[in-house]
């Protein structure tokens, strides 16, 4: 079989039908996706869902089982010392000498690339060049992390990838970093960042792959998958009891949950508009009426455990 | 790796790796026990037995050699047990165990680099503790070296790729820094034991000095006695400490992981 025998020239990351066992363990099973050039590709999913292997595997770090990656072409395993110097790759939980101070590390790791940029302006721009001559022990979390991103970033990287990358960071340092991998973006980097955090991924991916127990579950916006899952919510409170048969008449409802004397419907369109309209033609108002977009959260929890109740075998009521 | 490497990339190559030999060195600057121990020690002992061979001239147990004069080798193998079995297996283990050689394994550099800044580094203090130990063994307390120098040259490289190799192994094997420093604690003790730190091969004698003979570092301070007075290391130290030598590589290179 031809590798790459057809890459979009727009994409600049290719993987398809990605295994990786360990021992009998199948942590990614059959994944395909394609990342196109200076997007950020969000990669999420459950802890051990398999992100990390997959990102593994693009870096090279680990060799698939079967399936293909290209990066630009390139395979990963093949083509590695090529791939590491436009590749830049923040691992999870990895960490640095207790005493290497934070401007030799970076120096150190720019002199690894053929074209790295200047490792002072990086420091400035990651806002840590004031810790420039502190050992690495002595650097706060967000500090750390700081570094992290720069010796992915010192290299001048076409792609980088980004593991994990506000874990262990309060909510200011998490902002601030989110606003600097959009900043990474916009100066033409490709962007892949794994995490656990709906609100980091809505946040700033444009894309998402969303990855449950090895599996490729779902691959769009975050907008489009906070709907796909759930949609919009509308509770209100009925001028007379409604059964659920008239409520799931209604146009777009897909879910109809009772608590006390609420009703919340769940579905798609302008769900409140035709709850309201259709009630209102039976004779029914509705008061205390509350309306919001479905958000990624529920999106990913409605996936994964309903994924997780298919994968043990459990019935569907 | 298909391409060619250009001229440019070769200065390149040269540029990260003098890069990592000058962090390399800070860092074991700012960290100082390797370096304490394996020129530090070696600099204490030399004057301990030089004054120890004041205090009692004439040769021991009939072999024609003073105290100093036997425990010039045995000096020298210790500085090398301690860089090659203390300090350098619990490093490069510690590097494995937060990731720093996955970290760099993720760059173009491949982090055999790393563990190859670390050897230079430690022959280096390895060379220093030479120097000091025969100069100063030499010109300070009097001792009548006479060293060959092929002869020497020889015995010093052997006994360094023996007892480093060995570091190696332990490297490979452990699986984190605290059973790497619990290990080579002991396997340094029994080094400096069978090296005749606290007592040599030839007054203990039998099957013990036997033991001793045939042990990578007792191998190593026999044959290093020889050459530094001008005689050929006996064969059966060199094929001693080849054969530890062959074995402790294959066991490192076949365990040795990156992540």
């Amino acid at each position: 079989m031809p590798e790459d025998s057809h890459t979009d020239s727009d994409h600049v990351i290719t993987v398809q039908h990605l295994v990786k066992r360990y021992g009998g363990f199948v942590a990614v099973n059959d994944v395909s996706f394609s990342i196109r050039e200076k997007e950020i590709f969000g990669i999420i999913g459950p802890n051990g869902a398999g992100k990390t292997t997959t990102v593994e595997c693009i870096s090279g770090l680990r060799t698939p089982d079967s399936g293909s990656i290209s990066i630009c072409g390139l395979s990963p395993h093949k083509d590695r010392n090529k791939i590491r110097e436009f590749l830049g790759v923040q691992l999870q939980e990895s960490s640095m000498p207790p005493r290497l101070k934070v401007g030799e590390a970076v120096d150190l790791f720019a002199s690894f690339y053929p074209n790295p940029v200047n490792p002072d302006g990086l420091l400035e721009t990651l806002g840590i060049s004031h810790v420039k001559n502190s050992i690495y022990k002595k650097l706060s979390g967000g500090q750390k992390q700081r570094l992290s991103i720069a010796l992915a970033l010192v290299g001048n990287p076409k792609i980088a990838i980004l593991d994990e990358l506000t874990t262990g960071l309060d909510p200011e340092a998490r902002r601030e970093t989110w606003a600097l991998i959009e900043s990474i973006r916009d100066r033409g980097v490709t962007v892949i960042l794994v995490t656990h955090f709906m609100d980091e991924a809505e946040r700033l991916c444009d894309r998402l792959a969303l990855i449950n127990h090895g599996k490729l579950a779902v691959l769009d916006t975050p907008e489009a998958i906070a709907a796909l899952a759930g949609g919009n919510r509308v509770r209100f409170v009925p001028s007379q009891p409604v059964d659920d048969k008239t409520l799931y008449n209604i146009s777009g409802v897909v879910e109809v949950e009772r608590k006390e004397r609420y009703i919340t419907v769940t579905g798609t369109g302008d769900l409140a508009a035709s709850v309201i309209n259709s009630l209102a033609r039976i004779g029914v108002h509705v008061s205390d009426i509350e309306a919001r977009g479905g958000n990624l959260d529920d999106a990913f929890v409605k996936l994964t455990t309903h994924d997780a109740s298919n994968a043990s075998g459990g019935v569907q009521p | 790796m298909t391409s060619v490497p250009s001229e440019s990339k070769e200065k390149e190559s040269r540029g990260h790796f003098s890069e990592l030999l000058k962090v390399e060195g800070k860092l074991a600057l700012r960290e100082p026990t390797g370096l304490g121990m394996g020129i530090g020690l070696p600099i204490i002992l030399l004057v301990v037995f030089g004054l120890i061979g004041i205090a009692n001239p004439g040769n021991v147990a009939n072999t024609g050699y003073t105290v100093l004069d036997l425990y010039v080798p045995v000096i020298m193998v210790i500085g090398f047990i301690f860089l090659g079995i203390t300090s350098l297996p619990v490093t490069l283990v510690r590097y494995l165990e937060i990731g720093w050689l996955r970290r760099v394994s993720t760059t173009p550099v491949p982090p055999s680099r790393l563990l190859g800044a670390q050897l230079i580094l430690n022959l280096v203090l390895a060379l220093a503790a030479i120097l000091i130990v025969i100069f100063g063994s030499k010109f300070i307390f009097g001792a009548p070296l006479d060293v060959g120098i092929p002869y020497f040259v020889l015995s010093i490289v052997l006994s360094i790729a023996v007892i480093f190799s060995l570091g190696l192994v332990v490297a490979a094997l452990v699986p984190s820094q605290t059973v790497a420093t619990g290990l080579t604690g002991l396997l340094t003790f029994l080094l400096l034991f069978l090296s005749g730190l606290w007592v040599q091969p030839a007054q203990v004698g039998g099957p013990l000095a036997t033991i001793m003979y045939y042990s990578p570092s007792g191998a190593a301070a026999r044959a290093l006695l020889s050459s530094v007075f001008n005689a050929a290391p006996p064969l059966e130290t060199v094929v001693t400490m080849v054969t530890y030598t062959a074995i402790f590589a294959l066991l490192a290179i076949r365990y040795f992981r990156w992540e």
